[in-house]
């Protein structure tokens, strides 16, 4: 049992000290990333989307109505008669921003829109990525009949553009929001699984691969060890740029139209509908302050991917 | 390879592709109700019992048997260049004569923002690329990062707002209107022969068509039509060539024989101009074929915001009116053009660079 048990504490030893340098690592890029002003801006931006989408899940009231899955609470009149007020500071907070379609307030439906759009962005890169990335590795590891068959599919998915694809998928699966998210997906794994391709590939060629297939490694199992932790840093590079365009993507068809039956939704794309109601009547307000809001969140997600490239790419750091 | 094998060979490649694209078209076809596949193949005032004719319609288009032999008999209908039919108001019933009378308009709006990016870009980058860390640098990053995350038809709205003629009351710079491809006011009553349905002849391009027939107002009103979508589809484009160009001409700075050339006493201007440009546009030609595929798909959307009559606008109004073979025929549409245009900057990215071979 003594043995046993100090044979075990090396082991755990071993670990530790293993670990040590990827921590060190990590510490490094943080250090880094936290030096680059401009992203470490865009990062706290983004922290602060994300802050109000969860504070949109756990505590909804502090908008001041009871439901904020719809702005039906806030509608003051169902007819368009009339001029929404402008933004001004005399009839308190979540007036500030002036009002849109239906004299609903902007600023508390712009916040609960958050809850929507990131919500769904995030599924939607997440899953993209996630499968993409799995074929994309073992694609590229595996090479042969296989990567062949994957990179002709991805070729059909490239040769028509994102947005119209998109539609094309959302028309055939039927037209919601959910439908959105679902065709979505499946027009966003190639990229993640041409990106995971290309590094797996180099990776492979890699002294250490061979050297853990000397030792018996399988080869699963060099890709799940050895190189997905590798391609790990650039699909999150990745990730952090899709953020972007996919909440413009996601906005953007339900401008189109694809919310049937949600017409009142709190969702950025759709303000933007609303708002081109009194387009015509010289009324900016309820289009140009939506928009400005998913603006800042697109630059400063761009901002951060690319500190984060610079940081985590080993090629440009030290 | 000599070049004439490259290109052969890059246009053989094209067969798989557009084989793909048409069988992912039908599995997408072939995943929607049969019942809405046949609608527009019904006629309402025929005597034939309705049962019969769906019958007949889905024996037309092959929809009874299995999948493979459907698709064969889609295959044939695309190239004979059918891609269905279509009931909606002020169209015509094929989707194919609707898709061809509104292209020439999406390539007009395309291909005018892509001049005017590329003649835009490709000077301010060569500026900015050689003044690296400027003021002038930092501005130039500013403008392009917004135009990478601003959404296009947000852009779009904006510039309605900012310039359209009779938006905000009273807008001094308000010049220009905001939908549709002409003022149908300027057409005199009986409408002139060149005129059918709403398009004109022989382009289609209401631009070029009233140069031909000698209508100045009419031709002078259309182009100030076209130029707040142009604007908008430039901005997107623009920010990205100038990125690449940005990229190229601090990369190509960094070469042996740029420091060659300075030392030898070659002027700055020409330094920047023959050794760093040249080299500078082979990366910004790569990213083309990209930019292209995110031009296309703008346009759909500024289309919308515009009512520019394009294909973009045509299958708008196809998702509202639930045409499934048009909004198919308009993605395989879009499909092609850039496939092909893919092909083009391939071949012209082989032809600037001799190094490159595949």
């Amino acid at each position: 049992m003594a043995n046993d048990s100090s044979f075990g504490g090396t082991v755990l030893k071993a670990k530790t000290e293993k670990r040590r340098p990827r921590l060190e690592d990590f510490k490094h890029t943080l250090k880094l990333f936290v030096k680059n002003k401009i992203a470490f801006v865009g990062f706290v931006i983004v922290l602060i989307y994300f802050a109000i989408t969860i504070l949109d899940y756990v505590y909804p009231r502090y908008l001041g109505v009871s439901n904020i899955d719809t702005a039906a609470s806030w509608v003051k009149s169902l007819s368009t008669a009339g001029v929404p007020a402008g933004p001004t500071l005399s009839h308190g907070w979540w007036y500030i921003f002036g009002e849109t379609l239906y004299f609903v307030p902007i600023f508390p439906v712009m916040l609960a829109a958050l809850k929507t759009d990131i919500t769904y962005s995030i599924i939607i890169v997440f899953i993209g990525s996630s499968v993409g990335m799995l074929l994309g590795t073992l694609s590229g590891y595996f090479g042969k009949l296989y990567d062949e068959v994957l990179m002709r599919i991805t070729d059909i998915f490239y040769s028509v553009p994102f947005l119209i694809l998109a539609i094309a998928v959302t028309t055939v699966l039927g037209y919601s929001l959910t439908n959105v998210v679902i065709a979505l997906i499946i027009i966003w794994w190639p990229i993640y699984a041409r990106l995971t391709r290309g590094v797996a590939l180099s990776i492979k060629s890699n002294k250490y691969i061979e050297a853990a297939t000397a030792s018996g490694s399988s080869g699963i199992r060099n890709v799940f060890v050895h190189v997905l932790p590798n391609v790990l840093s650039v699909v999150f590079v990745q990730f952090s740029l899709d953020l972007g365009s996919i909440v413009q993507l996601f906005a953007a068809l339900d401008f189109i139209g694809f919310n049937k039956g949600a017409p009142l939704l709190p969702e950025l794309g759709n303000m933007l509908t609303w708002g081109t109601t009194y387009l015509t009547a010289g009324i900016w307000w309820p289009i140009v302050i939506p928009g400005i809001f998913l603006l800042i969140f697109t630059v400063a997600v761009n901002l951060m991917g690319d500190g984060l490239r610079d940081v985590l790419d080993p090629k440009l750091r030290r | 390879m000599e070049l004439r094998y490259f290109i052969l060979r890059r246009v053989l490649l094209l067969i798989p592709t557009i084989l793909g694209l048409s069988i992912f078209m039908f599995i997408l076809i072939e995943a929607v109700p049969k019942t809405l596949l046949v609608t527009p193949y019904l006629n309402p005032h025929s005597t034939i019992p309705v049962k019969i004719q769906i019958q007949n319609a889905l024996n037309l288009l092959g929809l009874n048997y299995p999948a493979p032999i459907a698709y064969l008999f889609y295959l044939d209908r695309l190239l004979h260049g059918n891609l269905g039919l279509m009931s909606m108001a002020g169209y015509p019933s094929s989707v194919t004569g609707a898709i061809l009378e509104a292209l020439p308009n999406t390539l007009q709006l395309t291909i005018f923002a892509s001049i005017l990016s590329i003649a835009i870009a490709i000077p301010l980058g060569t500026y900015i690329g050689a003044r690296p860390n400027s003021l002038a640098d930092q501005a130039g990053r500013v403008f392009s990062l917004t135009g990478y995350a601003m959404p296009a038809f947000w852009l779009a709205l904006l510039l309605q707002l900012l310039l359209g003629k009779g938006t905000i009351l009273g807008n001094p710079v308000g010049v220009f209107p905001i939908s549709g491809s002409y003022n149908p006011l300027l057409i005199p009553h009986p409408a002139p022969s060149w005129f059918v349905n709403g398009y004109t002849l022989p382009t289609h391009l209401v631009i070029f068509d009233s140069l031909i027939h000698g209508d100045f107002p009419l031709f002078v009103d259309s182009l100030e039509h076209v130029v707040l979508p142009v604007l908008t589809l430039t901005y997107g484009i623009l920010a990205g060539i100038l990125r690449f160009m940005r990229a190229g001409m601090v990369d190509a700075s960094n070469q042996e024989y740029v420091k060659t050339a300075r030392s030898k006493g070659v002027p700055e201007k020409l330094v920047i101009k023959k050794h760093i440009r040249k080299n500078a546009m082979i990366p910004t030609i790569t990213v083309m074929g990209l930019l292209v595929a995110g031009l296309l798909g703008g346009v759909v959307l500024i289309e919308l915001v515009f009512a520019y009559p394009g294909v973009g606008y045509l299958t708008t109004e196809g998702i509202l009116n639930y045409q499934i073979w048009l909004i198919m025929g308009a993605t395989l549409v879009f499909g092609l053009i850039l496939v092909l245009t893919n092909l083009i900057v391939d071949v012209t990215y082989a032809l600037t660079d001799p190094r490159i071979r595949y």
